[in-house]
């Protein structure tokens, strides 16, 4: 997959994974796995990058003795996902139209 | 973790602190989660992908100022060295700079140059087409033959060099990437290699 496609796809995928509730590092990852591939190192950017730019907040619950962070959406981080549904149904046509000769050809 | 904290040596103290944590958290909810501490630690990724991909992550301009700059204030004969050797030292640093750039220039001219060939050849393949059909309108088929020839030639030398000048600019660009990693690496984990 191409890399700057990919790189926009991990930071939504990262948004989505705490849309419903608040997570934590390991369950991101452990929750995105079965549709991309992501290092700890990647996520650690990604939640830097979106924390950054205000999609995300953290704070801290402790948890079995230790502190463990935790991430939860922003409104801008809603509004991103949005941005990201919005621009996907124009790409699915986009490929509807790509693909109809071969859909045609079947 | 400690052997992390020592390739990640020079870099902010903060940086270092927070990424440790944040990989110390995954080993923990890992072991939590049923894994054994080897297994933990081997899912984080090897250490030389964890650190290249850290160096890279950072501007260089950061790293610089947290390794070159002194951690305490300067005393007081060493600012008065700095002063007296100002002479020396500007001069040096400003040529090694100006020489620095001007190479980094010199070699994307080069590349420039390659897409200018391109534009010829291509600017000659297309002017060749009416030269050719002049020609045979003077009723000389051999000048025809000739430029249409030269035209063919010249609109595959195009492609060559248009190839050429596309592979010369990545790999300027990766050269350029390359080189600054490396910077960065020659200055990050300096107590590991000591």
């Amino acid at each position: 997959m191409d890399i700057q496609l990919k790189r926009g796809l991990l930071d939504v995928c990262v948004l989505a994974s705490i849309q419903s509730e608040d997570s934590y590092g390991y369950k991101i990852i452990r929750d995105i796995r079965p549709y991309l591939e992501m290092s700890e190192s990647t996520l650690y950017t990604i939640l830097k990058r979106l924390e950054t730019g205000g999609m995300l907040t953290v704070f801290s619950i402790e948890h079995e003795g230790r502190l463990r962070k935790y991430y939860h959406i922003t409104d801008r981080g809603i509004d991103r996902i949005k941005e990201f549904k919005n621009d996907w149904q124009e790409m699915i046509s986009i490929y509807r139209f790509i693909t109809r000769e071969d859909n045609d050809h079947e | 973790m400690s052997i992390l904290r020592r390739r990640l040596f020079g870099l902010p103290p903060m940086e270092i602190e927070e990424r440790l944590a944040f990989y110390n958290e995954m080993i923990d909810d890992r072991m939590e989660d049923g894994m054994s501490e080897e297994e933990a630690v081997e899912a984080i990724g090897p250490i030389d992908d964890i650190v290249s991909q850290i160096i890279s992550e950072i501007p260089l301009s950061r790293i610089v100022k947290d390794t070159a700059m002194p951690k305490r204030g300067l005393r007081g004969w060493e600012i008065a060295l700095l002063i007296l050797c100002a002479p020396i030292w500007i001069p040096l640093l400003i040529a090694s700079f100006v020489v620095l750039l001007s190479l980094y220039l010199v070699v994307w001219v080069l590349v420039g140059v390659l897409f200018i060939v391109t534009v010829s050849l291509g600017v000659s393949a297309i002017a060749a087409i009416p030269a050719a059909f002049m020609w045979l309108k003077s009723g000389n088929f051999a000048g025809s033959l000739f430029f249409i020839g030269s035209g063919l030639i010249c609109a595959g030398l195009a492609i060559l060099f248009f190839k050429l000048a596309v592979l010369a600019a990545k790999g300027v660009i990766k050269g350029t990437d390359k080189f600054l990693t490396s910077i960065k690496s020659s200055l990050i984990g300096k107590e590991c290699a000591a």
